[in-house]
């Protein structure tokens, strides 16, 4: 065994358990918040028409007057034996959320992704290679005016003029109703539902459902990425290989799109998983838009119904996403960089 | 640099193909999506609504967005009737043992209804769907409206209901979703089904469930029923909010627009093109709440004349028009018009328009200082989104009478419908959506308190002797025009000393494409949306 791969695995078993306490802090902090909001489940649905006692027999029945410390210890039994419970407001488990809507989640953040990478990526690279000119400036301003609106007010934006006014797109849901009661769900993904059962016809209405919320969610990303790829594309042109390269004669187009250009998107890998987190708190928003059926949507509603299990469940598995892929970011540079093992 | 080359080709494709295929379905919709591009008799309907299913499960659910799917699956005992306000028979006729004391009541199944599965109806079944329910206890169940339900049994084709107490409303109980009928070989007896697994008797069978999503419902080959279809598919489709639930329905994506939108999405849709605004009877009720703990007033009589000066000075014809865009109607009594026993006792005993000079009068006779000041209390967002407008204009009427001082503060559902209950709010908002159409249903939860163990459910230390015992009385008599009588002396004593102000009474409304039929037939007092009704021209 190499030196170098020991101390890769060192590193690996060091970010693994620093993990544990993370995600355990995670969820402490989680359930305080749930508690320390007023209402619960049963207040929230059925308060206003039952009487005190009556809600509360059906509250000590669903163990919300033990103490906390005990909910508590409850709580993170079930976490770590992987069971997140059964929603008290519509008798859901968590499970079944996470596969079902979580795929809706799955289908729009990897084609926001795709949107992102498609818009920020070249025109990053233009405006980098064209600095200060007025390509420069648009596609800077265009940056930071896509990342800093409200993602929720792009929505709204977008669903007023391509689909209320032009008429062009569907402004809400993953497909029109009878396409939807048509598939059958392998993968709760529809586009990729409908290219299993070779349903290729409902295809172009689940491409235009999911067009608005992608590219909302998705400039928002770009936004990023225009910004960051400008700044590295500015440095690289800077550096000294390419001016080695430019005195050896190479063509000047060679010179900005085989070595500017390539070595100003590694950092983008690093960037684009830890904007993971960025994508799915924006999807909370795209969802609640476009009432697009995905686990942010879900959130919303469970947060409105102080539903604690469905919340804890569903914020749990955002954190795990999250730290899952800084995980594979951190391993990814440990095997790229051998200098950050060390450090 | 070859794989770099390979991802910029995968790249360019994945777009070319989306273009493709977005630029294939754009401006057209494929035949199979339009909701609206079949019609007929065998036309499919799609409902947009944004109310949820707690449970398909009878014994799970207690709230109209599960209740709606609930009438349509299963059969009852016993049903309210298009337009109607009283129980008739549904998968079962029934009576009372004895008429003159309401406790034994004795149902015959009909012969011939069968589950979906083939499995036939028994009285077994019946007594078995409600045993379930009490034991299961579900958190959001309806168990607490089989309270009064000491026993089930079934014998032969007969059930037979024991109660605690006499209760002539019984039979209304059993047309809630509490009465659904279930498959005791399919259903267990301890714990609820899945959603996606419920079976009934009904006119329909559940073909697809994708939980807040879509609901997909089949004509059930075996129903043995009166009702006639006039669709082959009915869907409902759950959306988010009533803004989608507007723009679906004015792009013809649904059908059918229920449940909520505001007054101004309503008149939003008014005059659109393919779209037509349908309204119906409806028995929801808004009105003050008063805490006669914590509301102003230094004594029982201060207290008392503050609520009189309230009730004289609420203009509920302007809060109808100029907030709800008359939607909503006057409610001069917490039983809405359209139920056995109403009268309009508020506006017998306070007038139907403002009168400040009475209001002030009933200050002066006991000694309250004017102007008072008063905090009034609403709800954000349980209520509609009315609510802040609403508020704002009762404290517009009551300040512009010099007599009182008014304060507006709001909270959110969760922390405001518990305050309530706790002290917390003097004077607040409250609204009641009806569990069956009888006049019972609006004045039992409201008005027996006397008991320290059975508070009313907004806890607000009412307590009238008097008032408990014409509740009980009426409960206990089975003709109707005595208990129409009693109602009418609730009613009068509800006036006089109110601890409620009925302020609107809500009715129904649907945007319903211009193709589209059936909607008001279905709209009446017991909220029952029957699918089967609606079809297309």
């Amino acid at each position: 065994m190499s030196s170098s791969t020991g101390s890769l695995r060192r590193y690996l078993v060091t970010r693994l358990a620093l993990v544990i306490p993370m995600v355990l802090l995670l969820l402490t902090f989680v359930f305080g918040l749930m508690r320390v909001a007023p209402g619960n489940p049963i207040q929230a649905a059925l308060g206003g028409h039952l009487s005190p006692a009556q809600l509360h027999v059906r509250m000590h029945a669903a163990g919300y007057d033990k103490p906390v410390v005990v909910q508590y210890g409850e709580y993170l039994r079930q976490v770590f034996t992987g069971n997140f419970g059964t929603t008290i407001t519509d008798s859901r488990p968590v499970s079944q959320i996470i596969t079902q809507n979580g795929a809706a989640t799955l289908e729009l953040t990897v084609a926001a992704l795709f949107v992102a990478l498609l818009v920020g990526v070249p025109l990053g690279m233009l405006a980098g290679r064209m600095r200060d000119s007025w390509v420069d400036v648009s596609a800077r301003s265009f940056g930071i005016v896509v990342y800093a609106a409200p993602v929720f007010f792009l929505g709204f934006l977008a669903r007023l003029v391509f689909s209320t006014y032009l008429g062009w797109l569907p402004s809400s849901s993953q497909a029109s109703v009878l396409v939807q009661a048509d598939l059958i769900p392998h993968s709760n993904i529809l586009i990729l539902d409908a290219m299993i059962d070779g349903k290729w016809g409902d295809l172009p209405d689940l491409v235009r459902h999911l067009t608005l919320p992608a590219i909302t969610l998705g400039l928002l990303l770009a936004g990023v990425f225009v910004r960051l790829i400008r700044v590295n594309v500015i440095q690289t042109l800077r550096a000294d290989y390419i001016e080695a390269a430019r005195a050896r004669g190479v063509r000047e187009s060679r010179v900005v799109v085989r070595h500017a250009f390539r070595n100003a998107l590694v950092p983008v890998i690093t960037v684009v998983g830890l904007q993971v987190a960025l994508l799915l708190s924006g999807a909370v928003l795209t969802e609640a838009t476009f009432n697009w059926p995905g686990i942010g949507n879900e959130l919303v509603f469970y947060l409105n119904s102080r539903d604690y299990t469905a919340v804890q469940g569903i914020i749990t598995v955002f954190a795990l996403v999250v730290v899952a892929v800084s995980l594979l970011i951190d391993i990814a540079n440990a095997w790229i960089d051998p200098r950050i093992r060390y450090s | 640099m070859r794989q770099r080359g390979r991802m910029i080709r995968l790249i360019a494709l994945g777009t070319g193909l989306a273009v493709v295929i977005a630029a294939c379905g754009s401006g057209k919709k494929a035949p199979s999506t339009s909701a609206s591009a079949k019609s007929g008799a065998t036309a499919s309907v799609v409902m947009g609504t944004t109310d949820r299913v707690v449970a398909l499960d009878p014994a799970g659910s207690y709230d109209l967005g599960s209740w709606t799917p609930i009438y349509n699956i299963y059969q009852l005992l016993l049903k309210i009737p298009p337009g109607g306000n009283t129980p008739v028979p549904d998968a079962a006729t029934c009576a009372w043992q004895n008429p003159s004391n309401p406790v034994v009541y004795m149902c015959t199944m009909k012969a011939g209804q069968k589950f979906s599965n083939g499995d036939p109806v028994t009285a077994q079944d019946a007594a078995y769907s409600f045993q379930r329910i009490v034991t299961i206890k579900a958190s959001n169940g309806p168990s607490s409206l089989l309270s009064s339900m000491k026993s089930v049994t079934a014998s032969g084709n007969t059930v037979t209901f024991t109660l605690t107490a006499p209760n002539a409303v019984w039979p209304y109980v059993l047309t809630t979703g509490a009465g659904a009928l279930v498959d005791q070989k399919v259903f267990p007896a301890d714990k609820l089904l899945p959603d996606s697994q419920v079976i009934g008797s009904g006119p329909y069978k559940l073909a697809k469930y994708v939980p807040n999503q879509l609901a997909e419902f089949l004509p059930n080959p075996n129903y043995g029923g009166d009702d006639k279809l006039s669709n082959k598919e009915f869907i409902i489709r759950y959306e988010q909010n009533a803004d989608t639930l507007v723009s679906d329905v004015s792009s013809g994506a649904i059908n059918v627009a229920y449940r909520d939108m505001s007054p101004t999405q309503i008149k939003s849709l008014q005059g659109k093109s393919g779209v037509q605004i349908v309204y119906g009877h409806g028995t929801e009720i808004r009105y003050l709440n008063f805490n006669y703990n914590v509301m102003p007033g230094s004594n029982t009589a201060q207290k008392s004349a503050i609520r009189q000066a309230i009730a004289y000075l609420i203009n509920r014809q302007d809060i109808a028009t100029n907030v709800y865009n008359n939607t909503v109607k006057p409610l001069y009594s917490m039983i809405p018009q359209g139920l056995a026993g109403h009268t309009d006792s508020f506006k017998q005993m306070y007038g139907a328009s403002p009168n400040p000079a009475k209001a002030k009068a009933a200050l002066q006779a006991a000694g309250v200082q004017t102007p008072l000041a008063i905090t009034l209390w609403y709800n954000t967002n349980h209520y509609g989104e009315a609510s802040a407008d609403e508020y704002t204009e009762i404290q517009r009427q009551l300040g512009a009478s010099g007599l009182f001082k008014v304060t507006l503060q709001s909270a959110e559902w969760s922390t405001y419908n518990v305050a309530i209950t706790k002290d917390e709010y003097g004077i607040g908002q409250l609204g009641w959506f009806p569990d069956y159409p009888n006049a019972d249903d609006y004045t039992a939860p409201f008005y027996i308190d006397c008991s320290a163990a059975t508070p009313n459910f907004p806890n607000n230390h009412y307590c009238n002797p008097a008032m408990e015992k014409l509740i009980a009385q009426e409960e206990a008599t089975t003709d109707q025009a005595k208990r129409n009588a009693i109602f009418a002396q609730i009613q009068t004593i509800a006036a006089q000393d109110p601890v409620y102000i009925p302020v609107w009474q809500g009715g129904q409304v649907a945007a319903v494409g211009s193709n589209v039929t059936g909607v008001p037939s279905t709209f009446d007092p017991s909220y029952t949306f029957r699918f089967w009704l609606i079809g297309k021209k």
